[in-house]
């Protein structure tokens, strides 16, 4: 049997600015997806980018790859995570005149 | 010979069998085993404690204390100078780990219910840790601590933490038994000290009929610093220097649910007598608790730097 865990890294948050999400280890993980479910948006043009980033340490950090996600309204947007290190978060940048979304990020792993 | 020398043949045997496996002779259980979590095989049932929201699932009614307790997560405690460490078993542990945000609060919760009464112990190897801190621009000192080449800043930015029953039964009666390490004080000077609290936990129903309103990062088991008392002597633990030692820690806590309190508390190599602490009950009954039995470990950082207490191991017996 293969091991599974998602981990709700942010609940609910309203984001009014970029971010990263806190730092999360997976390393016993072979595969990963991120679950983005964002609830509710304000502000005109609102374009939010999003990154997979990993770690060594859980200290420095870089982008997984060169793959932005976009969200630019309510709804669900996911994409896989393969071959990433000890820690893995998410990067996000906010674009658009009085940028704001409430959003619910999964991680889920299985090994 | 009377009935009550014979040798009790099937205690003979069960410690004869549990000192030979190596999972398991490391603890010291009651007679019945109800939980033993390796977390070398996932996460055992211990998940993020969430507070109560409405009928709608609408998330924001949660109260603000008690909606960010972050994740537990499967670490293999590497760190940024040695890499991998492992844990005591294996490579993996649970990690509680909080925000860099001062008074932030990480907890990992497991929920049973009580088939009987009487003595239940929780045993555990834990050990706890602030968050390296890598930047040239950074401080030798932190608290009332300075570098001198074996105590540590980091040391100093690490706040407490605690272990925990949420316990509910005889007619909805609910009370919780409390132990915490409160490695700091609140302005990050060592103290080094087990406390309890003398209050029940502030819960969601209190805040919906106006009694109580906590903010964000607030004390969940019990907010006002006046209402935790300190409890045997102050205990210095193996922090080991620097935030990327770790060494594993032994915890053993008995309760008794018939007597509705703590017994007695083993860390180490100290023995400390809860028997006579005070653990009171809520005033009002609770609907949909009967028979609960509920552990939770947390931490709590008394400072802007991150702070995590892992669990090799934990083992949950009883004598019901």
């Amino acid at each position: 049997m293969r091991q599974a865990l998602t981990a709700v890294l942010e609940r609910d948050t309203t984001f009014t600015g970029d971010f990263v999400t806190e730092p999360y280890e997976a390393a016993w993980a072979g595969e990963a997806r991120w679950f983005v479910h964002t609830l509710a948006t304000a502000g005109d043009d609102l374009a939010i980018r999003m990154v997979t980033q990993i770690s060594p340490d859980g200290l420095t950090w870089c982008d997984l790859d060169g793959e932005e996600h976009l969200v630019t309204g309510a709804g669900l947007v996911t994409w896989p995570v393969a071959g990433f290190g000890q820690w893995l978060r998410l990067r996000g940048t906010l674009a658009g005149d009085r940028p704001s979304a409430t959003m619910r990020i999964y991680l889920t792993a299985k090994s | 010979m009377t009935t009550s020398e014979r040798p009790d043949t099937a205690a003979e045997l069960r410690d004869a069998i549990r000192s030979s496996d190596p999972r398991l002779s490391k603890f010291s259980p009651l007679r019945r085993i109800l939980a033993h979590d390796d977390f070398n095989s996932g996460t055992h049932g211990w998940t993020e404690l969430l507070g109560n929201y409405n009928g709608r699932g609408d998330l924001s009614t949660v109260d603000d204390h008690m909606r960010d307790f972050r994740p537990p997560q499967l670490s293999s405690c590497t760190f940024f100078d040695i890499g991998t460490h492992g844990a005591m078993s294996g490579t993996y542990a649970l990690k509680l780990a909080t925000r860099p945000y001062e008074g932030h609060t990480a907890t990992a919760i497991r929920r049973l219910t009580m088939s009987g009464r009487g003595l239940l112990q929780l045993e555990a190897y834990f050990t706890f840790k602030a968050e390296a801190t890598v930047d040239p621009s950074g401080s030798d000192q932190f608290g009332d601590v300075t570098w001198d080449g074996n105590l540590h800043p980091s040391e100093a930015q690490f706040g407490c933490f605690t272990v925990a029953t949420d316990l509910c039964g005889d007619g909805g009666l609910r009370y919780h038994t409390v132990a915490r390490y409160l490695n700091t004080s609140l302005d990050n000077q060592l103290t080094r000290q087990w406390v309890y609290p003398v209050v029940p936990e502030p819960t969601p129903r209190e805040h919906l009929e106006g009694k109580v309103k906590l903010g964000y990062a607030a004390d969940f088991t019990a907010p006002n610093p006046d209402d935790w008392k300190p409890f045997g002597e102050p205990q210095e633990l193996c922090y080991n220097e620097v935030p990327t030692k770790v060494n594993w820690h032994y915890l053993r806590w008995l309760i008794d649910t018939r007597e509705r309190r703590s017994v007695e508390l083993q860390v180490n190599d100290r023995l400390m007598d809860m028997s006579g602490l005070p653990v009171p009950p809520y005033a009002e009954r609770y609907d949909s608790l009967e028979n609960l039995l509920n552990f939770y470990f947390s931490v709590r950082t008394h400072s802007t730097v991150r702070n995590f207490l892992f669990l090799d191991s934990v083992l949950i017996s009883t004598e019901w």
